[in-house]
């Protein structure tokens, strides 16, 4: 009862959906602010989802059909069952561990590899140019990515996120590892294929990359997975990073500024080239991550 | 160096082929040349680095003369030589002259598919502005030729199957694209995210001025011509306006012409400042094109107060403007470039300093001087890459004498240098508009014109905010004009974005082809037509009437 409590309505299901279209209002309306614009009105994301939800879905003739209808799925489905390991509005993790922290990462892939897989079965040349840039988009800041968010854990000597997050409890981790920090925020726009992130579906070369054969309910639930992985990435964050979450107020506190500083560095940024994305994570961001390992394992190693 | 010289070097140069010459203009040299020495002549002009090819106009002399005349303009300065080449009306045809001015190609293609004249050599002859289906034999801009009829024939056609080209992977973009609003096909042939190949395919909003300005009156093709663009109409007009008035040899009072500077001048800031933004676009800076469009309003709401108008000012008139610029406009005029003047001065400082934004222009689709001479580019295209050539300050028309302009150079040839020069010359505007404001002349605004135009031809141009705007005009002693001939800036510089997209990155197409800042509907001129494929139904004028009459509230 209590599990299917979890996964229908908190921290899953119906309270993750209305979160995720809440925190997309508030990023496109700081966007539009940022941008001079007036921005949508509140209930503009929901009206969006549910005009997507009911329209048609018209599927090529040349795509695999099960698997046309399934990714979208599975995709929505990476970001709900993550949510059942993070820390949301600041109460305990539906569900919680040991090893907890490295399956929440791989479900939070499981978006990527789904827009990745949806892009090469729609064989437009649109879709099939968006999925090699997403994937070529996922190995560059992946291994990056999941470096910055096992610091923690390193620190912790646990793979648990409750337990990563009871350990921590000096000074936010982001002033003792801020490249950790740094890497783990850009690399969750990278994930969400956020600008100057955005190459994989930039509407001026390819349309919308991998998703453009997708229209109505797929595309519907593939931007919903894509809105709930940015609340559960920004709670993961926030619990790992800035000092664990301990109430509401606590968690749209660290989540909300987060994700304020993500709208500022998508109003400011030229889009990115996808050799440039590249170039950005394996000569910085790989090197900043590893740097800051081999510090905190001489620091574990030789002072404690 | 005078023009005198300059043409008389021509003359020189040129003095084994040309069967006779004339001088119709002060600054114009005409030489009759045979189809047979037209590479030669034309080579020996490129030896001495003799100006560039300016356009390519095609005159149907008509049944009786049973010719057609190939007119070469090339241009140096304000010197206009024109290589006439008369070949029979059936069956003739001219040498390509492709490998020594690269823009001849769409030159060329016009010339073939408008008037069936051969042009040899030339590796692409697929129709570059008429659809596919267009029936063979039917040439528009002859004189006899049904283009009713040949348009209906074109309309049941079926289109031709898209063929696999071996195992290149296309990537289309265009006619409908996000990364265009506008209406052109493009193919780029990729190899992962490498363009190995590229074409271009217009027409798509081919209209048909050019023949129909031949059944208009003079004062009608003024509305026409103002239509050819929906950004720079007023350079349209003004192109058409002066050299009409050069054929009738009336001149506009001075205040008239100031006052058609002034305008042209604004038409050159909201250009500018609409293309940074869309620029901007292609490349991934969405809040560059929010911030640009709205301060873009600031110089429409002055065009708009003056005129009325946003898009069609009608600013000139034939001898003269049909606006005063008041004292209140005046002002108004005043305070938008007080705001004009520092967005300008911000948004150089962004293209020049931004990182990101630099990243994504800096070093893309370098031209060196040499080269963006050879390909005969044209208007900030041309200057971002080192060449002061501007026809403003070349061959000042109208009033520019009275108030120059400096033309804006950078010498970096690239995507980011085009920006920059965009945004100097903007400022260079704020400068320009506030001298005119400050000297307006006094004095009428209009002088009587007559209605008919005595026989001649004349060239204008007129350096539009894309680059130089090629009007050839000949009249034939009535009411209507015997042809008119519209060069636009963009078809010269396709031919840059052709060869600069070949081994680029395909994320960094969509910015090139921007950076040209490419206008399609003045490319696209000639024919009443939907393309196969389009809403296969015709409106007829009482059909559109009525369609307008269900758009507005009653």
């Amino acid at each position: 009862m209590r599990a299917l409590f979890n996964l229908l309505f908190f921290p899953g299901g119906l309270f993750l959906i209305v979160l995720a279209l809440a925190y997309e209002w508030v990023d496109r309306k700081l966007l539009a602010r940022f941008q001079n614009r007036i921005g949508p009105r509140w209930f503009q994301t929901v009206a969006d989802i549910v005009k997507l939800l009911v329209k048609e879905e018209i599927t090529p003739a040349t795509a695999h059909p099960i698997l046309f209808g399934v990714l979208p799925v599975v995709a929505m489905a990476g970001a709900l069952t993550a949510a059942l390991y993070v820390p949301l509005l600041g109460f305990r993790p539906a569900f919680s561990f040991k090893g907890d922290l490295i399956v929440t990462l791989y479900l939070l892939s499981l978006l990527t590899m789904s827009i990745g897989m949806a892009g090469w079965n729609s064989t437009s040349r649109f879709t099939m140019m968006g999925a090699t840039r997403a994937l070529t988009q996922l190995f560059s800041y992946e291994a990056p990515f999941m470096l910055a968010l096992l610091g923690p854990a390193i620190v912790a000597q646990s793979w648990q996120i409750s337990e990563i997050v009871a350990a921590n409890q000096g000074p936010w981790l982001l002033l003792t590892q801020p490249f950790g920090f740094v890497v783990a925020l850009i690399g969750l726009m990278g994930k969400l294929e956020m600008p100057p992130f955005d190459a994989p579906k930039a509407k001026t070369e390819i349309v919308a990359g991998a998703l453009t054969e997708y229209s109505g309910r797929g595309l519907g639930l593939f931007h919903l997975g894509k809105e709930m992985e940015l609340v559960v990435g920004l709670t993961l964050i926030a619990a790992l990073y800035m000092g664990g979450i301990a109430n509401p107020l606590e968690f749209f506190g660290k989540t909300l500024l987060l994700l304020v500083i993500l709208s500022t560095l998508h109003a400011i940024l030229t889009r990115l080239r996808i050799d440039q994305t590249v170039g950005l994570w394996w000569r910085y961001g790989a090197v900043a991550v590893l740097l800051q390992w081999l510090a905190l394992i001489a620091w574990k190693g030789i002072v404690a | 160096m005078s023009t005198d010289l300059v043409l008389q070097k021509v003359e020189t140069l040129l003095a084994g082929f040309a069967k006779g010459t004339a001088k119709p203009e002060p600054n114009r040299l005409d030489l009759n040349i045979d189809a047979s020495d037209l590479i030669a002549a034309i080579t020996a002009l490129r030896g001495a680095r003799w100006g560039y090819l300016a356009a390519l106009t095609g005159v149907d002399l008509g049944k009786e003369a049973n010719q057609i005349e190939a007119l070469y303009h090339l241009c140096e300065g304000d010197a206009i030589a024109t290589l006439r080449v008369r070949v029979p009306r059936a069956g003739g045809a001219v040498p390509s002259v492709y490998a020594l001015h690269p823009n001849s190609m769409f030159f060329e293609r016009e010339l073939m598919e408008m008037f069936g004249v051969t042009v040899t050599g030339l590796a692409d002859t697929s129709h570059l502005f008429l659809p596919d289906g267009w029936p063979d034999g039917m040439y528009p801009l002859l004189k006899d030729t049904d283009v009713k009829a040949a348009a209906a024939r074109t309309m049941g056609s079926e289109p031709p199957e898209m063929g696999r080209q071996g195992d290149r992977f296309i990537v289309p973009i265009g006619p409908q694209h996000p990364a265009l609003k506008e209406p052109g096909h493009f193919e780029f042939a990729v190899d992962g995210e490498l363009v190995t190949g590229a074409t271009v395919r217009l027409g798509y909003v081919h209209r048909g001025i050019e023949r129909a300005c031949e059944q208009q009156n003079y004062t009608q093709n003024l509305y026409l011509t103002e239509r050819v663009c929906g950004i720079c109409s007023h350079s349209h007009a003004n192109a058409y306006v002066n050299g009409v008035e050069q054929l009738a040899k009336v001149l506009a009072p001075p205040r008239a012409q100031a006052i058609r500077q002034l305008v042209a001048c604004l038409e050159r800031i909201h250009s500018h400042f609409l293309w940074l933004g869309v620029a901007a676009y292609e490349a991934g800076f969405e809040t560059l094109l929010m911030y640009s469009w709205r301060d873009r309003e600031v110089v429409m709401d002055v065009l708009e107060q003056m005129t009325g108008n946003r898009v069609n000012y009608s600013a000139s008139v034939l001898g003269g403007v049909k606006y005063d610029v008041t004292a209140a406009h005046a002002a108004a005029i005043r305070r938008a470039m007080d705001t004009i003047e520092e967005r300008a001065t911000h948004y150089l400082h962004v293209v020049t300093t931004d990182t990101s934004f630099l990243a994504r222009a800096q070093g893309i689709g370098v031209t060196s001087t040499e080269e963006a001479d050879a390909l005969g580019l044209l208007g900030p295209t041309l200057r971002a890459a080192g060449v002061t050539r501007d026809v403003r300050v070349d061959a000042p028309y109208g009033s520019y004498q009275q108030f120059p302009v400096t033309a804006s150079v950078d010498s970096a040839g690239d995507l980011a240098a085009r920006f920059k020069v965009r945004m100097l010359e903007t400022l260079e505007s704020v400068r320009v508009i506030r001298a005119i404001l400050d000297g307006l002349p006094e004095g009428d605004l209009t002088v009587k014109f007559p209605r008919k135009i005595p026989a001649g031809e004349t060239i204008s141009r007129f350096e539009a905010p894309r680059g130089e705007l090629f009007y050839y005009i000949k009249s034939n002693g009535t009411d209507k004009p015997e042809r008119v001939k519209i060069r636009t800036p963009s078809i010269c510089n396709w031919i840059y974005v052709l060869t600069k997209a070949v081994g680029s990155q395909m994320a960094d197409v969509p910015p090139l082809l921007a950076g040209i800042d490419p206008c399609f509907s003045c490319n696209d001129r000639m024919i009443v037509v939907n393309r196969h494929g389009g809403d296969r139904r015709i409106w007829t004028r009482e059909d559109l009437r009525r369609h307008a009459s269900t758009q507005t509230r009653r």
